[in-house]
């Protein structure tokens, strides 16, 4: 008598339990489909658009190139027409058509290199900035005003007047000293350099690991 | 998100820690159901103790059902696992193999060394033959090549290979977990009990 | 009866449902860690690639099988498997001493002798460890951890051993009933 209640009571808990695993299984059928984002959640992206800290100024990346620092790859998204008639010293080329796919990708999802993206002014560099940032790859940043503003501001800083404060003049002088750098001859002292001049910033070569990702591996 | 040692969330070196983890508890599953044991084992194919088939497709239901749900919550990728290749008659074929030695020496693997752990002297026979037989394997690898590395078909699911749909996938196998349950209940009320 | 169930006290189990579950868990924490299943055959190829290794080192090299797995500066058995295998060991030997369930003994049905047994067991063990090979893992590593992903060699490789398990039981029936 006892045995056959027990036995009812075990009967019903599996039931139960059998019910159980059907609901969630069927809600895995009913549970409504959305499309997956690949990469970060739009709202990390939006505080990411926001956040200053996207922004690289022509100074800076001066300042980067003249002290070689090795930490940082430039990339050029404009065509490769645009590219080979001008483009910043050791800049890599791959323009905004190509950036998703595979070789891009090695240089600009990685975390050996800062990545600084740049075309003649910020425009598409901002697109791919945002199509790499949605990617959910890190250190990015993009070069403020472009190559535009590379030579309003690098190559050919303007003079400031008289009645500018210091720091114009300041700023003046580094840009200018720059500029001196990557290549422009200033009447003052041309006769001085003379042919000394020219000197190309030396080239760099930019081998990029690829990113570690192991893939799981086999079971047995 | 997960799986969080391929995405470097736990640093590579907890690796070998957690597998050890892992195997813990996986061998005190194993023993505390009874698999140490090979004539419980055994009575999945003779209607006498259906624990194996229970187990295994309980557990098979259960990570299934979970790995889903992880997946659309977004805890988990669950494109980035591993999934077993298919070749098709390295599969097959070893599979069968595998049955013979299954219910000839009433152990898997796993539950072998199970039973090791608790002084089975069987099992560690068995053991022992599992390493003769891939020693065996491993000398006729020239021959076997073709079956071990032919009729490769990737690393593809049910999804890729009936194009069904794997929610829809997920809940039919369910279904025929819980039919087979009870199924094997019937066949058990009806066979001999042995006691073992 | 009663007095017979005490005696058999120590094969008293979990329920096989409570049991799957919780394993059907492991396997789920399993994938979110490492991103793969379980595995069980692969510590035993590990232990018999480093034997082979020891005793004939440039026969291992030159077996196109044995040399995928060594690597230089590193032990065959340093691998995820190994660790895991050794924790079943561990785990086994707790659940089974917390029971009380640990002897050495040798399991047999009553109508057949330990040295049947055991000469089916090795004859069991030898044909697995080939299937294994064949078909890159056992039941908890192809079958088992394949179908938690619907992995279709999973799926094949589960329905090909129980298929042939039951297809042979018929002539193995005098070791078990």
């Amino acid at each position: 008598m006892v045995k056959k209640k027990i036995a009812k009571v075990l009967a019903f808990r599996y039931k139960l339990l059998a019910a159980i695993l059907i609901l969630l299984a069927g809600g895995l059928v009913l549970l409504p489909k959305y499309q997956k984002h690949e990469g970060i959640k739009p709202e990390e992206l939006l505080s990411n658009v926001i956040s200053p800290e996207r922004y690289i100024t022509t100074d800076q990346v001066a300042h980067k190139l003249i002290n070689r620092d090795p930490s940082f790859i430039l990339i050029d998204v404009r065509d490769e027409k645009s590219y080979a008639n001008y483009s910043l010293p050791n800049a890599i080329n791959i323009p905004l058509k190509k950036l998703l796919e595979e070789d891009s990708r090695s240089y600009l999802n990685q975390n050996q290199f800062d990545v600084i993206l740049f075309s003649n002014d910020h425009f598409y560099a901002d697109q791919a900035w945002i199509l790499c940032n949605r990617l959910g790859f890190k250190n990015i940043r993009v070069l403020k005003g472009g190559i535009n503003n590379w030579f309003k501001t690098i190559i050919n800083p303007l003079k400031p007047s008289e009645n500018m404060p210091a720091e114009a003049f300041d700023l003046y002088t580094t840009r200018k000293a720059a500029s001196m750098y990557f290549g422009v001859v200033y009447p003052e002292q041309a006769n001085v350099a003379g042919s000394e001049t020219k000197i190309e910033a030396p080239k760099r070569v930019i081998t990029v690991q690829k990113k570690k990702k192991k893939p799981a591996e086999g079971g047995c | 998100m997960g799986p969080l040692i391929p995405n470097g969330v736990i640093p590579i070196e907890w690796d070998s820690i957690i597998a050890i983890l892992i195997g813990i508890v996986f061998g005190f599953v194993l023993e505390a159901s009874g698999f140490s044991s090979s004539r419980k084992l055994a009575g999945v194919f003779y209607g006498y103790d259906f624990a194996v088939l229970k187990v295994f497709f309980t557990a098979a239901v259960v990570s299934l059902i979970g790995l889903y749900y992880m997946d659309y919550l977004g805890y988990l990728d669950i494109t980035q696992l591993y999934v077993h290749p298919l070749y098709l008659w390295g599969a097959i074929i070893g599979g069968i193999i595998m049955g013979a030695g299954f219910v000839a020496g009433g152990f898997c693997p796993g539950t072998s060394l199970c039973a090791v752990a608790i002084g089975k002297i069987d099992a560690f026979v068995y053991v022992g033959g599992i390493m003769v037989g891939v020693f065996i394997f491993s000398e006729l690898f020239p021959i076997l090549e073709p079956i071990y590395d032919g009729y490769f078909y990737g690393n593809i699911t049910l999804q890729d290979s009936l194009g069904i749909n794997p929610y829809w996938a997920v809940f039919i196998f369910s279904i025929i977990a819980i039919v087979a349950f009870v199924i094997s209940d019937i066949v058990r009320k009806k066979q001999k009990k042995i006691f073992y | 009866m009663k007095n017979d169930k005490k005696q058999k006290n120590r094969h008293v189990y979990w329920n096989p449902y409570f049991g799957g579950f919780i394993f059907g868990i492991l396997i789920l924490f399993t994938f979110y860690l490492t991103g793969r299943g379980l595995g069980a055959s692969g510590a035993m190829k590990s232990s018999v690639v480093s034997i082979v290794e020891t005793v004939a080192p440039t026969h291992a090299q030159n077996n196109a099988y044995y040399s995928k797995f060594i690597e230089k500066d590193k032990s065959p058995l340093d691998t995820w498997l190994v660790f895991e295998a050794l924790g079943v060991l561990i785990g086994g030997f707790i659940s089974g001493g917390l029971s009380g369930r640990i002897g050495w003994r040798i399991q047999h049905s009553p109508k057949i002798t330990s040295k049947r047994r055991l000469a089916f067991a090795l004859g069991g063990g030898v044909l697995f460890g080939l299937g294994a090979q064949i078909a890159r893992g056992c039941t908890s590593g192809a079958a088992l951890s394949g179908m938690a992903v619907l992995s279709t060699g999973g799926f094949i490789t589960m329905l090909a051993i129980f298929g042939s398990a039951y297809a042979f039981a018929y002539f193995f029936r005098k070791n078990w009933i």
